[in-house]
């Protein structure tokens, strides 16, 4: 069957979506089933000094740390996260206790009856406490990551600089919001716990019950149901609450089922890292960035969670699309005593693209030069090494991209008639970026850590069903990984089958994440069909593949050195904005994009994760405020915690370009994270254009612009 | 189960309300907010329900040279709708919330939510509003400044309903009304503005500000207003001064939303803009 793999097909999971009789996990009903909700703490940081517990009726139980059978923390990358509070909690909203029994009304009652008696400890709530922190909260030095990377020559390169400056730049929190919030029920059937939910990673989970159960691995199984929207907060979070509901079943002997409220999905699971980022560049005569030192400092929260390859991958984007040949970047990731920040498409990259990008442009105009030539004279090129001195082998298109977008937004012919419109009171600005997002796992990851493998089954009538563990949560990953597999085998694409994953039935192929489920898990989607193709005449076959780590590529993991990405994708983005000089609310009239994402797989899947990104992006950088007192998250709410709406942005007009990748299936690179990195700067870069101001923090709240400009510019 | 009752015409509903306490429903909009429980569970109502969105006699718009009457259930779309309406008014209902949530919600419950930030407020204390209330025993009207004490307080008995909200007709030849939310759509507001002045030839005859979402409050300062149109009589307006007088009478909060110093410099910024922009200098 010939196709362009380009060519959009229609997607399978989307009629029932649509109709509205795709099942999510609210819709399951298993006979006898139970519900929970959770007791959480109140307190940032205390000894629980006494539960009391109201009579419970016949039929309802407390689910707390005296029911974990095997090890009561959840294994994420470290152990430290309890299942349940174990005699202390470290954040407002930190599970203790599940009260499980069938009437909902029931439970509410029993949970308003339960006195939590607790001894208070004066918490670490901001970043600055945490890094001089008298009691930490994990280890010594409070940090649970503190990494140092370098490469060249910082001591020549500050001899031989000419103009040194310095910045610091600020994020803050980002939630998530998929539509469908959190869930997972919890089924125990003769001796095995199956556990179905919304989630990212079938097999996370699956590691993570097996150690809170103590259970050999065929003793625990988990369903992923339709997913709405993961972004990260899937990723690491279910492990959690998988845990917790395979506990509930195991001492009820009954499903049950564990779904959060939207207002307590906001305020108590994982964000995005809040982060503070301080650059300090040395620029010789000519205007190149010879050297360069970073501090990266992320809010962590209470517990480590996946932090520590965050906070690497904000390390190696710190120098961004820049070739700065000297470089020291300290990371520290540093425990508070607040919700704890996990994955978030991104994943660390969004800050460290914010710091750079703002950072480069800050210094061309200290330097009184053109932003564009400063930053393409120090730009990244085939044959650069990137800050951890891996080899950008294939060609960096960005030159191409960038001319593209100034031509697509018509930027200089408004660069021109923005600063006419300012002398009549008019605030319009442009601002552009640059950026690039790495594909799979961080380091070696993919060849020390996951070894994903990926199996094909075809049957007598030639159907041939993939067996991933990579979920489709609304970005398209079902019909991409058909395609790959339709297109290889040259059946049509009615043929290839692709279900929600079953641990039972499916080979760990790794989480969907990392931006990792086209180039990695499609490039063995698309070798096994070639296997399969081979024995396409026996009647029913089974072949399976295992990832390779590509040759010629290099990590050393202990030092941090060597190619940190065995692909690149590339982007660069111009966002339009017209501040209203009353209210200094603004408004977006524009956005550009061009991305090199290698081959697309499928243009409308693409073009859809392209503008649920950029808008992502830009929510991050404009209204999605949140913000903590004392711990407690103010913005709980979702009239609150705003999102952007189809009101806010206009339509987004993107173009692709394409230097494909060897080691992706036909081509392709990584899609998913990289569409949502660079809106934030080129937002806030279109804001200092037009107000003539300078933005060193996101989001950029019109209270600020406003304190900005009544302090005078 | 809560019990509800829906009444086929406006004196079953006034009786039924006048024989035990209930809570009544008209768009629902913040009702089903204030009463959300977990979902699978009914919504939480603490007294019976009765239901008065459908009851012909609170849909009626009506106009004449001196009142424009619009009834308690009208929803905002029926008054976006509405061919009599003159657009300054519409536009305060055009910037509320979404479609849907403007084809359910109605203005006598906007009014009876008594929200400080209640986005068509500001319009109806500019424009001198009042309210209907009506019961068995009769029924009287009462400003919308009276009306409302604070937030989610006002002065209805359990026994009434308000029926109509009255807006004087007056034209108001310079008029703006202000909307900041935290999002273009679906969001609440961090300040509303509404302002109107009528002028005659040179002569400022009247000038009217009222602010929303930054106090318990809608503010609104006829003091203030008379000042301004003294001022511009004796042609010695002072829009420093004006400010400064708004300055001390308009006090907001920080929330989750936003800040009291933006809230409050914007409020001024908006009286100076309104000010800047009328022609009798």
């Amino acid at each position: 069957m010939e196709f362009n793999i380009s060519q959009s097909v229609r997607r399978e999971d989307v009629p029932d979506k649509i109709a509205g009789i795709a099942k999510y996990i609210g819709d399951y009903k298993f006979k006898d089933m139970l519900y929970a909700r959770t007791l959480r703490s109140t307190e940032a940081r205390a000894i629980i000094k006494n539960i009391v517990f109201p009579k419970l009726p016949d039929g309802y139980c407390i689910v707390d740390k005296g029911d974990v059978p095997g090890r009561n923390r959840v294994k994420i990358i470290d152990y430290d996260m309890p299942f349940f509070a174990d005699g202390v909690v470290n954040y407002i909203g930190e599970p203790i206790a599940l009260v499980v029994g069938k009437d909902k009304r029931v439970i509410e009652s029993i949970l308003s009856q339960i006195r939590v008696e607790y001894q208070r400890i004066e918490p670490i709530l901001s970043v600055e406490d945490g890094l001089n922190a008298e009691k930490p909260i994990f280890g010594d030095n409070n940090c649970f990551s503190d990494y140092t990377i370098s490469k060249g020559d910082m001591v020549s390169a500050k001899r031989r600089a000419k103009f040194v400056y310095e910045g610091e730049y600020e994020t803050g929190y980002q939630e998530q919001f998929y539509l469908e919030p959190q869930g997972m029920i919890g089924v125990y059937e003769e001796g095995k716990v199956s556990i179905y939910g919304s989630i990212q990673c079938p097999y996370y989970v699956k590691n993570a019950v097996e150690e809170c159960l103590g259970f050999e691995p065929y003793r625990v199984r988990i369903v992923q149901t339709t997913t709405g929207g993961g972004f990260g907060g899937k990723e690491d979070y279910p492990s959690l609450i998988g845990g917790q509901v395979a506990c509930a079943a195991l001492k009820t002997k009954k499903p049950v089922c564990l779904i959060f409220e939207r207002n307590e999905d906001i305020e108590v699971t994982t964000k995005r890292h809040p982060s503070k980022i301080r650059l300090k560049s040395y620029i010789d005569e000519n205007y190149r960035v010879l050297g360069m030192e970073g501090d990266i400092v992320l809010d962590a929260g209470a517990y480590s969670g996946l932090s520590s390859v965050v906070l690497q991958r904000a390390m190696f984007a710190s120098a961004g699309v820049y070739n700065i040949e000297n470089l020291v970047v300290r990371g520290r990731a540093v425990a508070t005593n607040k919700v704890v920040s996990g994955a978030f498409r991104g994943f660390g990259a969004p800050q460290a693209f914010f710091a750079i990008e703002m950072h480069m442009e800050h210094i061309a105009r200290e330097l009184g030069i053109d932003p564009f030539e400063f930053k393409l004279s120090n730009i990244l090129r085939q044959g650069d090494r990137s800050t951890t001195g891996g080899l950008y082998r294939d060609r960096i298109l960005l030159p191409e991209m960038v001319n593209r977008v100034i031509k697509m937004s018509s930027l200089e012919e408004k660069k021109k008639a923005f600063k006419e419109k300012r002398k009549i009171g008019k605030l319009n600005g442009i601002g552009l970026s640059m950026f690039f997002h790495g594909g799979g796992f961080t380091g070696s990851g993919e060849r020390d850590h996951i070894k994903g493998r990926v199996r094909l089954v075809k049957d007598d009538k030639g159907y041939v069903e993939i067996l991933v563990s990579n979920v489709e949560m609304g970005q398209g990953a079902g019909t991409t990984l058909r395609k790959i597999a339709a297109k290889t085998l040259e059946v049509p694409l009615s043929k290839i089958i692709f279900n929600n994953p079953d641990t039972d039935r499916v080979p760990d192929s790794g989480p969907t994440v990392a931006s990792r489920t086209t180039v990695i898990v499609g490039k063995l989607v698309q070798e096994a069909s070639e296997k399969l193709k081979e024995r396409w005449s026996e009647d029913r076959v089974e072949v399976e593949v295992q990832y390779k780590y590509p040759e010629g590529f290099y990590w050393d993991n202990d030092r941090f050195e060597g190619d940190a990405y065995t692909s690149y994708s590339w982007g660069v983005n111009a966002v339009e904005v017209e501040v209203d000089p009353t209210t200094c609310e603004v408004k977006i009239n524009g956005v550009w994009a061009v991305f090199d994402i290698g081959s697309a797989i499928d243009e409308r899947i693409v073009k859809g994760q392209i503008d649920g990104g950029i808008v992502q992006g830009l929510g991050y950088a404009s209204i999605e405020v949140m913000e903590d007192r004392s711990g407690k998250i103010m913005q709980r709410k979702s009239t609150d915690y705003t999102i952007p709406t189809s009101m806010d942005v206009p339509e987004i007009k993107s173009e692709l370009m394409c230097e494909p990748y060897g080691g992706g299936p036909f081509g392709a690179k990584a899609l998913g994270e990289l569409t949502l990195v660079g809106a934030a700067p080129a937002y806030a870069l279109a804001i200092e254009d037009a107000l003539g101001v300078k933005i060193n923090k996101i989001p950029v709240r019109p209270e600020h612009l406003m304190e900005v400009v009544q302090n005078g510019k | 189960m809560v019990k509800v009752y829906r009444p086929s015409n406006l004196k079953e509903a006034l009786e039924i309300i006048s024989s035990e306490k209930c809570t009544l429903f008209a768009g629902g909009t913040d009702l089903m907010v204030k009463g959300k429980s977990w979902s699978g569970l009914e919504p939480s109502f603490d007294r019976p329900v009765v239901f008065i969105s459908d009851l012909d006699e609170l849909r009626k718009i009506k106009i004449n040279e001196f009142f424009l009457t619009i009834g308690g259930a009208c929803t905002f779309t029926r008054i976006i709708d509405n061919s009599q309406i003159p657009d300054f008014i519409k536009e305060a209902f055009i910037m509320i919330a979404s479609p849907g949530i403007r084809n359910m919600a109605t203005i006598g419950g906007n009014i009876c939510n008594s929200s400080p930030a209640g986005d068509c407020l500001p319009l109806l204390y500019a424009m001198d509003a009042s309210v209907v209330l009506e019961s068995i025993y009769g029924r009287r009207e009462v400003n919308i400044e009276d009306f409302i004490l604070g937030p989610g307080k006002n002065v209805i008995g359990w026994n009434e309903i308000l029926t109509e909200v009255r807006i004087p007709t007056k034209n108001f030849k310079i008029r703006a009304y202000r909307k900041v939310g935290t999002r273009k759509s679906t969001a609440l507001s961090k300040v509303s503005f509404a302002g109107l002045a009528e002028i005659e030839g040179e002569e400022l005859k009247d000038i009217r500000f009222a602010f929303g979402a930054v106090g318990p409050t809608v503010v609104r300062s006829r003091r203030i207003e008379k000042k301004i149109v003294e001022m511009v009589s004796e042609k010695k307006l002072e829009v420093g001064e004006i400010k400064k007088m708004y300055g001390s009478i308009i006090k907001p909060i920080d929330d989750q939303r936003s800040t009291a110093n933006y809230r409050r410099e914007v409020c001024l910024r908006f009286v100076e803009n309104f000010l800047m922009s009328c022609k009798w200098r």
